[in-house]
């Protein structure tokens, strides 16, 4: 009965609808503090500075990013919550084109006209459920989206950047050999790209978790030897301009 | 869509009247008006106030000589259950399964597989009388419908929002 219990299970998709936050601050923490620490160690042979210059980067990028996610799901909310306010108007003004909406959005996922008409009609009784059930069908607001917490979304993504950041900076810290931290540092960043992968497919239920963290981290790696060839490759305008 | 003086297309459809299953054939209608009505389809939120207020008209429209017919692409049985969801309706719903009649009449919409909602009235010849055709979110008027049927047995000159009751227009005052 575990499986079923319905409020946990909404407490638990409510949780999770935070994945996305986490993910993207932990990948982003652990990529840019990454290419810090291996740009930086070239150019810079003070140990100390690179990783002083690195948790600066740190705090200015989870500074950053929990301001952009705050501001982005603020935004995204505020513009939900209109759009609905005004579906509610349309709503009040004419419940038939609401019902016969949702009627026809039911008979195209499979339910059968009449039995379509007889949901809505038996939704009709509550306007409320109606309304609920016709935004969440119909136009995809609802849920998560209208009761997500900008706030938490940006706290969430700032801490999900630090303690991504943490992960190459740690190991570059306790091993000040030339080299050695550096390759401890990057070890440790495609562990962790893996192992982000592989939660992310065990949060979604898969099978397919080895899968999942390759690919994971694949992406993400392709993404930093993307952007190292692009700065190779512009490099030379930085010289020309010296 | 067919317009006032074209010969209306005979028809011989499956149709549900009264809770009965029956075929109802145009050649058969003894009723000097014929008061077609088309409407998308059954188990839906717009067009019940069309088919149920057309049922509410029935005694007006019967005393003025004037069968009422409704049309859509559903089949006998579901215009059967439709009927009883709205409480029976006193009249034949015909049965254009495939359309048929809707294309005969120029009102089939082909991108939505569904009748217009249009009306048509047929005088005792069969020959189309008057005709609209409404949006499908749109519903006609009842009352009005009544009024045109109630103008064209008079056979004489109405003008503008003639009731009856209301002095006819002076045939030598065409225009």
């Amino acid at each position: 009965m575990a499986d079923l219990d319905t409020t946990q299970r909404k407490r638990l998709l409510e949780r999770l609808s935070n994945v996305r936050e986490i993910v993207f601050g932990v990948q982003d923490g652990v990529l840019t503090t990454a290419g810090v620490l291996c740009g930086l160690s070239g150019a810079v042979s003070d140990h100390t500075q690179v990783v002083l210059a690195a948790l600066a980067s740190t705090a200015a990028g989870a500074l950053s990013m929990g301001a952009g996610a705050y501001l982005g799901s603020r935004a995204e909310t505020e513009v939900m919550r209109g759009e609905l306010k005004q579906v509610r108007a349309a709503a009040a003004a004419k419940p038939y084109v609401l019902q016969q909406g949702l009627l026809e959005q039911l008979a195209e996922e499979g339910l059968g006209r009449e039995a379509a008409y007889r949901v809505v009609k038996l939704l009709s009784s509550s306007p409320e459920a109606l309304l609920t059930t016709a935004t969440v069908k119909m136009f995809g607001l609802g849920g998560t989206v209208l009761g997500g917490n900008a706030a938490i979304d940006g706290v969430l993504m700032g801490i999900a950047f630090a303690v991504g950041a943490v992960v190459p900076l740690l190991p570059y810290i306790l091993f000040t050999a030339p080299y050695v931290g550096l390759a401890a540092a990057l070890a440790a960043t495609a562990l962790t790209l893996f192992g982000v992968g592989y939660l992310e497919g065990w949060l979604a239920h898969s099978e397919r978790r080895w899968p999942s963290g390759l690919r994971f981290l694949l992406i993400a790696m392709s993404a930093a030897a993307v952007g190292y060839l692009i700065g190779l490759a512009i490099s030379p305008l930085g010289a020309a301009a010296g | 869509m067919l317009k006032p003086g074209d010969p209306a297309p005979d028809f011989d459809l499956p149709a549900a009247n009264a809770d009965r299953i029956e075929h109802v054939s145009l050649a058969k209608i003894s009723s000097e008006l014929i008061l077609l009505f088309f409407y998308p389809r059954d188990f839906s939120f717009i067009c019940p106030t069309e088919v149920t207020g057309f049922n509410n008209a029935r005694a007006q429209l019967s005393a003025e000589n004037t069968a009422i017919l409704g049309a859509s692409v559903d089949d006998a049985e579901s215009h059967r259950r439709w009927a009883r969801e709205l409480g029976g309706i006193g009249y034949p719903l015909l049965a254009d399964q495939d359309g048929k009649l809707a294309r005969a009449f120029g009102v089939f919409d082909e991108k939505e597989q569904v009748a217009l909602r249009a009306t048509f009235i047929l005088d005792r010849q069969r020959t189309v009388a008057f005709s609209l055709a409404c949006p499908l979110n749109v519903g006609r008027s009842v009352g009005e419908m009544i009024r045109l049927v109630s103008a064209l047995r008079s056979g004489q000159l109405c003008p503008a929002d003639w009731t009856p009751g209301v002095q006819f227009g002076r045939s030598d005052r065409k225009f």
